[in-house]
């Protein structure tokens, strides 16, 4: 079992204070959800942990397994086992999709150990065919011109391809529709082990009637500030953040109250 | 040798004349202090050992000495002639004579009179009317810098009316001696003709260039340049089309990578005289470290050439923040009825790219590479020829690697 550990985590971007101490511990076998009303910090939360550039961590700790990912570049946050399923996926032209997948295997296994084209291919196929992707697809450039949908699917594809120990998944519900939506929970679904855990980041309960977390977060104000099963995602759709925070006697302004 | 008296004329001319010229500009590259001069004496190693990678070339020259050369015996029966310079001008004198000169004027500038006064070694490529030339003619120039001397090559190539070749030419350097080289490449392509030209260039970072590559396209020809400058030295590279005749078409694509501290110039030039003539350049360049790239793209339509079309794009991309960078599109125009166009950007590598494709386990260096590649590859994929496309990506690739491992 492997254990993902963020402990008092803050972070700024441009100067200004977004994460305010941030707690959780996530298990392989276990998929989490953090709901949260809009600039609330979930996105920054997600990046922050694999590293985006952009955001500064001033202080607290994430550790994989007990090694702080803080301490490592991007890309070996990645192969120690980590995975952001991004809200917008990079376009990348001159790369195409079934030579980056490749790549990223290959960069996780001994330079004298490829992984087989056939091998490689015959993965490929099957996974894209569980998430109803043309196979053409794979013969694309990285992404471009790719429809919301479809960069969507090609990260959980991503995610199928590499096994993460942990994948982070950022509002991979965001944007599709009903179709799209449940096929993107079969991958995630067909994840689900004791050797996989997850972190999904959503605006809305809908996606967790597909995947059914073992855990629910609540996240306000740069904090996480309850935690519960799937009935306190339930409960949050009927009663919207604005009750909880009230109950909660949290002064934070949310971001959308007047629209 | 008597049948050269001719040529040794010429030779004494263009000595006589360089003193009296300018050397060529280069915009925003000061090359005052650049040894480009020639006068080192000429001393190849015969023995001079080569790397394998030249090993399986049609036609090998190391400094003024040609090593080995084995033209198929279908071309010779068709006519085809591929000879080093000594040999063109004992046996194929009234081809020089005819069109020696022709594309590049020795005139030109104070560089094209220095060459052509010193010329130590070359090659003539004539293919017949009517031939059609299937296999590419590969050949490799490698400038020996094991010891103090110029290398100073000029390439002839023509393209009777109505005939077509493809040629592919790579340029080293073998020691790191610091030396100066100046090579002229002429390319006649005469009615009907379709000439595909490569050229892949990788000379050492103690070289110094003058590297002039120019085309002379009569009526319906059709020349497409694929150039890979990739050399590691300070280079100024000036490569010009002139579409003479009406419906000449020339496509030059170009890829240049800069790394360490080395400075390139690039002057890419299509002349428009012909009617219905179409030129297009597309250039994009890379630039590593402290380095230098500057593009000059210049179209220039003449009076006259009604229908013409001129369109360039260059690009150039920076990856670090000492890097020097420019790409200028000229668009000069003196007749109405034309068709012309441009676009240029001078950029730096796009950090949420690398950000996405290090996010999947990518190191950093090999991100970077996949990058580079996405930016390089509008210019790749308009390489007609599978093989050079391959031989150029690997070098670009090589290229590259070398350049961040200078890091």
């Amino acid at each position: 079992m492997s254990e993902l550990v963020i402990k008092g985590l803050h972070v700024s971007i441009a100067g200004k204070e977004i994460l305010q101490g941030v707690n959780l511990k996530l298990k392989t076998g276990e998929i989490h959800a953090i709901m949260g009303p809009n600039g609330t910090g979930k996105s920054t939360l997600s990046e922050s942990i694999m590293g985006n550039p952009a955001y500064t961590v001033t202080q607290g700790s994430v550790t994989l397994d007990g090694k702080n990912l803080l301490d490592m570049t991007v890309d070996e946050r990645a192969r120690a086992g980590l995975f952001l399923a991004m809200q917008y996926p990079a376009e990348i032209p001159g790369i195409t999709n079934a030579e980056f997948i490749h790549g990223a295997i290959n960069a996780r296994r001994p330079e004298d150990d490829a992984l087989p084209m056939r091998d490689f291919l015959k993965e490929l196929y099957e996974n894209m065919q569980f998430l109803d992707m043309k196979l053409e697809m794979s013969q694309r450039y990285l992404n471009h011109g790719f429809s919301g949908g479809e960069k969507k699917r090609n990260e959980i594809l991503q995610m199928m391809m590499i096994k993460p120990k942990f994948a982070v998944l950022d509002e991979i519900d965001s944007g599709l529709d009903i179709d799209a939506l449940k096929v993107v929970s079969r991958g995630i679904n067909k994840m689900r082990g004791k050797d996989f855990g997850a972190l999904m980041i959503t605006h809305y309960q809908r996606l967790l009637d597909y995947v059914v977390p073992d855990v629910v977060h609540v996240m306000m104000g740069g904090r996480v500030v309850a935690e519960g099963g799937p009935e306190l995602a339930k409960r949050l759709e009927t009663e919207g953040y604005s009750k909880l925070r009230d109950e909660l006697g949290l002064k934070i302004e949310l971001t959308d109250e007047d629209v | 040798m008597e049948e050269a008296l001719w040529f040794k004329g010429i030779q004494a001319k263009a000595a006589a004349l360089a003193p009296t010229l300018k050397r060529p500009v280069f915009d925003k590259i000061d090359s005052r202090d650049w040894d480009l001069e020639l006068g080192a004496r000429d001393q190849t190693d015969p023995e001079l050992a080569i790397p394998p990678e030249f090993a399986h070339q049609q036609l090998l020259q190391v400094g003024s000495l040609t090593r080995s050369w084995n033209l198929r015996e279908d071309l010779r029966a068709q006519g085809v002639i591929v000879c080093d310079w000594a040999e063109a001008l004992e046996k194929h004198g009234d081809l020089l004579q005819k069109y020696f000169g022709q594309a590049v004027p020795i005139d030109e500038n104070r560089l094209t009179a220095e060459h052509a006064a010193s010329i130590n070694n070359g090659i003539l490529v004539y293919v017949p009317k009517n031939v059609a030339v299937k296999e590419p003619i590969t050949v490799a120039y490698l400038q020996d810098a094991s010891k103090k001397q110029d290398f100073v090559e000029h390439v002839l190539l023509i393209a009777d009316v109505n005939s077509s070749v493809s040629y592919m030419e790579s340029l080293a350097t073998i020691g790191a001696e610091a030396n100066t080289a100046s090579i002229v490449v002429e390319v006649i392509a005469r009615a009907g003709s379709q000439v595909k030209y490569a050229g892949i260039d990788r000379l050492g970072q103690k070289t110094t260039a003058y590297i002039k590559r120019v085309a002379k396209i009569s009526q319906d020809a059709k020349v497409d340049w694929a150039l890979g400058m990739l050399s590691d030295g300070k280079i100024l590279g000036d490569f010009d089309s002139n579409l003479i005749g009406t419906g000449s078409k020339a496509d030059m694509n170009i890829i240049a990578i800069t790394i360490g501290d080395q400075i390139q110039g690039l002057n890419t030039v299509v002349n428009n005289y012909g009617r219905k003539s179409v030129g297009h350049i597309l250039q994009h360049g890379v630039i590593l470290q402290r380095s230098s790239l500057i593009f000059d793209g210049i179209g220039h339509v003449m009076k006259g050439a009604k229908g013409a079309d001129a369109q360039q794009e260059n690009r150039v991309l920076m990856l670090s923040r000492a890097a020097r960078g420019d790409a200028n599109p000229i668009l000069l125009i003196d007749d109405n009825d034309v068709f012309a166009g441009h676009a240029a950007s001078v950029g730096r590598v796009d950090e949420q790219q690398l950000y996405y494709l290090m996010s999947r386990g990518i190191p950093k260096k090999t991100a970077e590479r996949l990058v580079i590649r996405g930016f390089l590859g509008p210019v790749l994929t308009r390489v007609p020829s599978a093989d050079v496309r391959q031989r150029l990506f690997a070098m670009v690739e090589r290229k590259l690697i070398d350049g961040q491992d200078m890091e």
